[in-house]
């Protein structure tokens, strides 16, 4: 199937299907009605393409995926932070997990049965993610996890996590693990954000027991793991997220009565700017390339014009976001995190000038 | 004639080293002698951005921003065409070696009387390229002097303040150079103007100040490059005019237009 029959199709059948969310704008309304959205599409096929068939998918290039998500997105349907979680989980258990057990679980995620989560980062461990402190010690054929996470988003929501933590010192003593969130000794607390949303959670491991066989990878391929994350992060995710940021644009444009077409169209070229970029990047991997440091200008560019579209939407919509009740005081207060989630701004930039540049060390 | 893309190659490489040694009417000269004319009807996207960007790269300039308008209305290559100038006003890019009263002492850009409505697109991708190629020139000068420039013992290139507005420099380059390779419509290259017009200017605003007093005397070539974006960059509309007249579209279409898609 190519992309031109595959989102007509899928507009189509979006346009038969009546998905729109019901709930109270909850986190966990946001939650069930992402399970309800996921479910729908797999068992419409929809959400199985662009993805191979050994983890129950229906095959085609991944760029289906983007395509769905754009859909998906633009119709408002589901979160895009949530719903993209998918794109870095499932890759992850394609490229590591044992076969059987990719087999056996990602289907699960594709189909909306079960949430996930990914507990890389650590109260000491954020920016500097290689310094990670959780440890897993080898008893018989199992692991014992001890240690703590956070920013662990969906934690409390999740069936399975995706865990780093340390077997070994350095870079190549970090190993992945793959665990089911009932596992005594796991406790979650959600974290309330500055938005009012329990997003993402604490979760404290107390001599948790993984068996042998929930490696991802070997032992010590967990760096590796976090850094093969990037550009699934970075292609399909990215693509979902300017899909989002579209909707709001219009959304702004139509309610605004500013004729300030200057601030409104600054908006406009940074979200074009990295959609043009986005889509060369998604180009190049369809074309077999393999994604690197360059990213990082896609990440700068997207944090940057996301910051700016709801700095604009404050200045056009006077008062809006202050005096009323409306979800652009919390977007626009989640918009804060932008440049900070996934690698800080400050973080890219040293990568662009290190990696891009060539400027040396610091 | 069909241009494949060793031949693209290697008429680049000649292309810079022209460039290289030669600028306005002996350039100008050259390329028509090249097949300038020719290949801007054969290969029109990949002459413009190659030219246009190497134009920038190297310091050199020539009148062809004329031919492109010019075929672009349906008309010859080797003439002049009265253009379009931030804040209204109109100019003359001459085919000669007579400066004008222009920032850019080099570039024969003289006043002129209100000429006649011509298509923009193409003539903004064009000088998009070329501000994009200039901003790049800049953005090299800047990071050559901050790996050899040492102060309190090391490069400057290791303190983070001054990577982090090289960064900010390439991030800009890049992002305008993906709406140029994207721009088709007239909106798409529209955008496309304003983001390298930006670029450029963010790029000479980091750049100077990585340079520090070197990059503000003449003897240094950064400031040859900081006038001819300024100058550039208000052709056929600054970054600001367009990016206004973006948002003018925006309210008036009511809903932003996804120019690429997958």
């Amino acid at each position: 199937m190519n992309v031109e029959e595959f989102r007509s199709g899928v507009r189509a059948w979006l346009d038969e299907h009546d998905l729109s969310p019901g709930h109270d704008g909850s986190f966990a309304g946001e939650v069930a009605q992402l399970a309800r959205v996921r479910r729908a599409l797999f068992d419409a096929g929809w959400m199985r393409y662009g993805w191979p068939e050994e983890i129950g998918g229906l095959g085609g290039p991944a760029v289906l995926r983007a395509v769905l998500g754009e859909e998906v997105t633009t119709r408002e349907l589901a979160d895009p932070g949530i719903y993209s979680m998918v794109e870095v989980l499932a890759p992850t258990m394609l490229a590591y997990a044992p076969k059987r057990l990719a087999a056996e679980m990602v289907p699960r995620l594709l189909d909306g049965s079960e949430q996930w989560c990914q507990g890389f980062s650590e109260p000491g461990s954020g920016s500097d993610l290689a310094s990670l402190t959780t440890r897993a010690l080898p008893r018989g054929d199992d692991w014992v996890v001890s240690g703590q996470k956070v920013w662990t988003s969906l934690a409390q929501f999740a069936s399975r996590c995706v865990l780093l933590a340390r077997t070994a010192p350095g870079h190549d003593g970090i190993t992945a693990f793959f665990l089911d969130m009932d596992t005594p000794g796991i406790t979650v607390r959600p974290l309330r954000t500055m938005h009012g949303r329990e997003e993402f959670c604490e979760v404290f491991l107390d001599d948790v027991v993984v068996p042998g066989d929930r490696i991802l990878g070997r032992p010590g391929d967990g760096w590796r793991l976090a850094m093969d994350l990037l550009p699934h992060e970075r292609s399909t995710c990215f693509w979902h997220r300017i899909a989002h940021l579209y909707t709001r644009l219009d959304r702004l444009t139509a309610e605004t009565s500013s004729a300030d077409d200057g601030a409104l169209g600054a908006a406009f070229l940074a979200l074009h700017t990295i959609r043009c970029r986005s889509h060369a990047t998604q180009r190049r991997l369809a074309d077999g390339a393999k994604l690197g440091p360059e990213t990082s200008v896609d990440k700068v560019l997207l944090a940057t014009a996301e910051q700016r579209l709801f700095d604009t939407a404050r200045d056009l919509l006077p008062g809006v976001l202050e005096l009323d009740e409306s979800p652009w005081r919390s977007e626009f207060l989640y918009s804060r995190a932008a440049t900070i989630y996934g690698g800080t701004a400050e973080i890219q930039r040293n990568i662009i000038a290190r990696r891009l540049l060539g400027l040396g060390r610091e | 004639m069909t241009v494949d893309t060793t031949e693209l190659e290697l008429l680049a490489e000649t292309l810079r080293k022209t460039m290289t040694s030669l600028s306005g009417t002996g350039l100008d000269e050259v390329l028509t002698g090249l097949g300038w004319a020719e290949l801007l009807t054969e290969a029109r996207d990949v002459a413009i951005s190659t030219v246009f960007s190497l134009l920038g790269e190297t310091g050199a300039h020539a009148p062809l921003i004329n031919d492109v308008v010019l075929t672009a209305a349906g008309g010859e290559a080797g003439g002049t065409v009265t253009l379009p100038y931030a804040g209204g006003a109109w100019v003359r890019w001459e085919r000669t070696n007579q400066p004008g009263a222009a920032l850019d002492p080099e570039l024969p850009l003289h006043h002129a009387d209100e000429g006649e409505r011509v298509p923009l697109a193409e003539g903004r991708r064009a000088l998009g390229w070329w501000l994009v190629g200039t901003a790049r020139a800049m953005l090299e000068l800047a990071r050559a002097h901050a790996l050899d420039r040492v102060q309190f013992g090391k490069p400057i290139a290791s303190f983070q303040a001054v990577r982090h507005r090289l960064a900010e420099t390439l991030v800009a380059i890049e992002g305008a150079e993906a709406t140029l390779v994207a721009a088709g419509d007239e909106l798409g290259s529209l955008l496309a103007k304003a983001a390298a017009g930006q670029a450029a200017l963010t790029a000479a605003r980091h750049c100077q100040q990585v340079l520090g007093g070197i990059g503000f005397t003449a003897e240094h070539e950064l400031h040859r490059h900081v006038r001819r974006a300024l100058v550039l960059d208000g052709l056929l509309g600054s970054a600001r005019e367009l990016t206004r007249e973006a948002g003018t579209v925006l309210r008036e279409n009511g809903r932003a237009p996804r120019l690429v898609e997958l």
